[in-house]
């Protein structure tokens, strides 16, 4: 307490307080841009924080770093392209609801979800950095497999009707992610022996091609042929959620903020994951979960809150044993290392006031995000006013540059091209993308912790059911397929309405 | 109108001799005011080798008319970017901040060409691989942990960063050192998780950078045997070389710099080794370095150009007896 009385003045000094607004400002235009993302952001801010002391310095990144983080949702709802990974399972409904006219409602939620799960995963960190970082420990490549297994399960929720659809399209996902140079191992795959290819196929890039082009394409076809879609644009208007709104999701935003702060202590798997577990979870475990996918709220609460709970989540093993989780993690650390600050058991020692600074500064960005995002509603729904069709043209140059820029390549626009022509084939088969993202993001990890668990085990399987983690994981996708296929099972044997209703779709 | 055979000669006569002239004479200006556009320095890693080139990059632009801007071009493990780089005009606006990955890259098989497509303009700094082992695991010492490792029928797991990395060799050229390569297993770890690893329990040893080590080994947790270098490091007076421990010659430094396309003008690479030289020689720049913990090793760029050689020959023989080499 002490410690927090001391830095107080430190943080709420006006350079360092306009330094995290500043950054958060910045996070928040990074993240809400489809292909910029908050770790290009982090790129871009360390620099000027060269020239600062270490308070000011560590609040402008750590207000970048979330802003970023929040600002995903933005593009995510008005426009249904995320804005970063992390936000792809906003898209689910929060797109609707922008068709809905609800853009406003549903921004609105999210911030106020965003700082909620923030400001959690922020008290836990506080109370417990010791107790997690020593739980995070026991994740071991072994741990990680059965996690990362159980987040591929979240595709049975995706997957709308059919499991083996959203199955065919997470394997897309998986396939797309071996392309380049292996990880492990430095063994080129799938170049056709060029070096271009070596660099793989970019998660964001990908995204931004399943999400945007099929998008534009679709609102182009519509308007050549006359039938255009439109918003209804004349409602949107700004409207936080009432308390009645928040009242009904609560326990939904405290597991959601629970399984975004556990997820986060655990390097190597991040928001997508967690976005994705808390959307799937919620809508498993609603009275109504017909109404998910169409624009219901609690699919807005669940991952907003989630990926937020992540900040607090990932700097525990950050601050407490130096390992990022996520690149944009990695740069904070650089930004930490370069003004003095080793993270590691000594930090919490050595270095108090720093620390303290960090939680303090986390506590202000979020209170920044919710300011700027309130006044920002207002312009960026304004975004809506603009005719589909040449919104969608703005929308293609700003992806075209977006993923030129993530790696300085333009082959990463040719890639988004191609992924984006194939998400709209398989749009047209009904076929849903969300999947792909999601092996897209798993993949490496599924793989790669595959793999070091058989060479830590010396090729034996023993290691996945020798580990009460493990099995626990384990049984929770066995537990996850179980009800979906009973599920789809009851499905079919329900009456004719449903039939008529899929005819309905079919035609 | 109707052109004379004549007229149309002129004309193209004169076109080309304004064409000639200005061509010339934008060559002359280049050469005598480099740079009159911004350098770009591609950077072929994330994690602290991007942070280190963006405060390179910063301090470089105070000393130079234009800015250095640090680009990341990652993948493939440097190949990426060392191809991009690779064919861009040779004039000082491209640079590459290398380091040892143009010989690993080049002896995988994952890029047509070797260090000889790059004219070296001058090394920056180095770190040197340190060993690891936890604190209770009752080596007190690299000669303890050989006798503990031959006396058990166990083969020893070692944390490293992927195969094939600079850790993996350096760990290979140690192991073979000590005799005991035979019975190491090397486990990859991408994105520095090998300590942590380690401190689980779920490997044996590390050979990681110190940085990564150092808050671990002042906490009590693990302790640091040994460094790679023939000579001990400014960030670890206290830890014995491998060398020194019982792996003798063993002398094994990463290291980093800037290098240009080959063909370069002189005159440019020497204005970019001076940026450099003042960058390096800050006060910023030497904080970062305490910090990091990386050396800075300055090396004018013919001492530079040996030094890339005679790494890659090492390197390219460690390799093929990993077989690793392609």
């Amino acid at each position: 307490m002490e410690t927090l009385l001391a830095v107080l003045p430190l943080v709420l000094d006006p350079l360092t307080l306009g330094l995290i607004v500043v950054g958060t400002l910045i996070g928040i235009v990074f993240g809400s841009i489809p292909g910029l993302t908050y770790s290009m952001a982090l790129v871009l801010v360390l620099p000027i924080t060269f020239g600062f002391d270490t308070v000011p310095a560590i609040g402008m990144l750590l207000g970048a770093y979330i802003g970023g983080m929040t600002g995903g949702s933005v593009s995510a709802i008005l426009i249904g392209i995320p804005g970063t990974p992390s936000a792809a399972a906003t898209v689910l409904d929060g797109y609707p609801l922008a068709k809905n006219g609800r853009a406003g409602l549903a921004l609105g939620t999210a911030v106020v979800v965003s700082a909620f799960g923030g400001l959690f995963s922020l008290a836990v960190m506080i109370v417990s950095v010791d107790f997690v970082a020593r739980m995070a420990i026991r994740f071991g490549p072994a741990e990680i497999f059965a996690l990362v297994l159980f987040g591929m399960s979240t595709i049975c929720g995706l997957a709308g009707k059919s499991l083996l659809r959203g199955m065919i399209a997470g394997t897309i996902g998986l396939l797309l992610m071996t392309i380049g140079m292996d990880e492990l191992d430095g063994v080129p795959r799938m170049t056709f022996g060029t070096t271009s290819m070596l660099q793989g196929v970019h998660l964001l890039v990908a995204m931004v091609g399943l999400f945007a082009v099929p998008q534009v394409m679709s609102v182009l076809v519509n308007y050549k042929s006359g039938s255009q879609a439109s918003y209804r644009t004349e409602a949107v208007k700004t409207e936080l959620p009432s308390l009645r709104q928040l009242g009904s999701n609560w326990s939904v935003m405290i597991r959601s903020a629970l399984i975004g702060t556990g997820i986060g202590s655990i390097p190597g798997t991040g928001g997508p994951v967690a976005a994705f577990l808390a959307y799937d979870h919620a809508r498993r475990f609603s009275p109504d979960k017909e109404k998910f996918g169409k624009g219901q709220l609690s699919g807005v609460v669940a991952p907003e809150t989630a990926n937020n709970a992540v900040t607090g989540g990932a700097m525990i093993p950050l601050l407490s044993l130096g390992i990022p989780g996520d690149p944009a993690t990695a740069i904070i650390l650089g930004g930490l290392l370069i003004h003095g600050l080793a993270p590691g058991p000594m930090l919490f020692i050595e270095h108090k006031v720093e620390v303290y600074t960090v939680y303090l500064a986390i506590g202000v960005a979020y209170i920044s995000v919710v300011l700027i995002q309130y006044f920002g509603i207002r312009l960026f729904v304004k975004i809506l006013r603009v005719p589909p069709h040449i919104l969608a043209v703005g929308i293609l140059v700003v992806c075209t540059i977006g993923t030129f820029a993530i790696r300085n390549s333009f082959l990463d626009v040719y890639v988004m091209t191609g992924v984006g022509l194939i998400g709209y084939l398989l749009n047209r088969f009904r076929i849903p993308v969300t999947p792909i993202v999601l092996g897209l993001v798993l993949g490496g990890s599924l793989e790669r912790e595959f793999r070091t668990a058989m060479i830590l085990s010396e090729g034996s399987l023993d290691i996945f059911y020798t580990s009460p983690l493990v099995l626990f994981f384990f049984g929770l996708v066995i537990a996850v397929l179980t009800f979906q296929l009973v599920g789809e099972r009851r499905e079919r044997a329900k009456p004719k309405s449903n039939v008529q209703e899929s005819a309905h779709a079919e035609s | 109108m109707v052109y004379s055979i004549k007229t149309i000669r002129k004309l193209i006569l004169t076109t080309g001799t304004v064409l000639a002239l200005s061509l010339g004479s934008t060559q002359f200006t280049a050469a005598a005011e480099f740079p009159e556009k911004p350098v770009e320095m591609t950077v072929l890693f994330g994690g602290t080798a991007q942070t280190i080139s963006q405060l390179l990059a910063d301090l470089m632009s105070r000393n130079l008319p234009q800015s250095v801007v640090a680009v990341s071009r990652t993948g493939g493990g440097g190949a990426v970017g060392y191809s991009h780089v690779q064919g861009t005009a040779p004039d000082g606006y491209n640079i590459v901040w290398n380091s040892n990955s143009v010989s690993t890259a080049y002896h995988r098989g994952n890029m047509p060409f070797n260090y000889e497509a790059f004219t070296p303009i001058a090394r920056i700094s180095t770190e040197v691989p340190a060993l690891a082992v936890r604190a209770n695991s009752g080596w007190g010492s690299l000669a303890d942990m050989v006798k503990g490792v031959k006396a058990s029928d166990k083969k020893l797991k070692v944390g490293i960063s992927g195969n094939g990395s600079f850790t993996h060799l350096t760990s290979a050229a140690l192991f073979a050192n000590l005799g005991i390569a035979d019975k190491v297993v090397y486990v990859p770890y991408g994105k520095g998780k090998a300590p942590v690893e380690l401190l689980a329990d779920r490997v044996d040893v590390a050979v990681q950078w110190p940085g990564q080590f150092i808050p671990h080994q002042k906490s009590g947790d693990l302790s640091i045997l040994c460094v790679t270098s023939m000579k001990r490091i400014s960030v670890l007076p206290d830890t014995v070389t491998c060398d020194e421990a019982g792996a003798s010659g063993l002398d094994i430094t990463m290291w980093r710099g800037l290098a240009a396309p080959k063909g370069t003008p002189a005159a440019v690479i020497e204005k970019l080794e001076s940026a450099a030289k003042a960058a390096i020689e800050s006060g910023e720049f030497v904080e970062a370095s305490n910090n990091i913990g990386f050396t800075i090793a300055y090396l004018p760029a013919d001492q530079f150009g040996e030094l890339i050689a005679s790494d890659d020959a090492k390197i390219s023989n460690l390799m093929s007896d990993l077989g690793l080499k392609k």
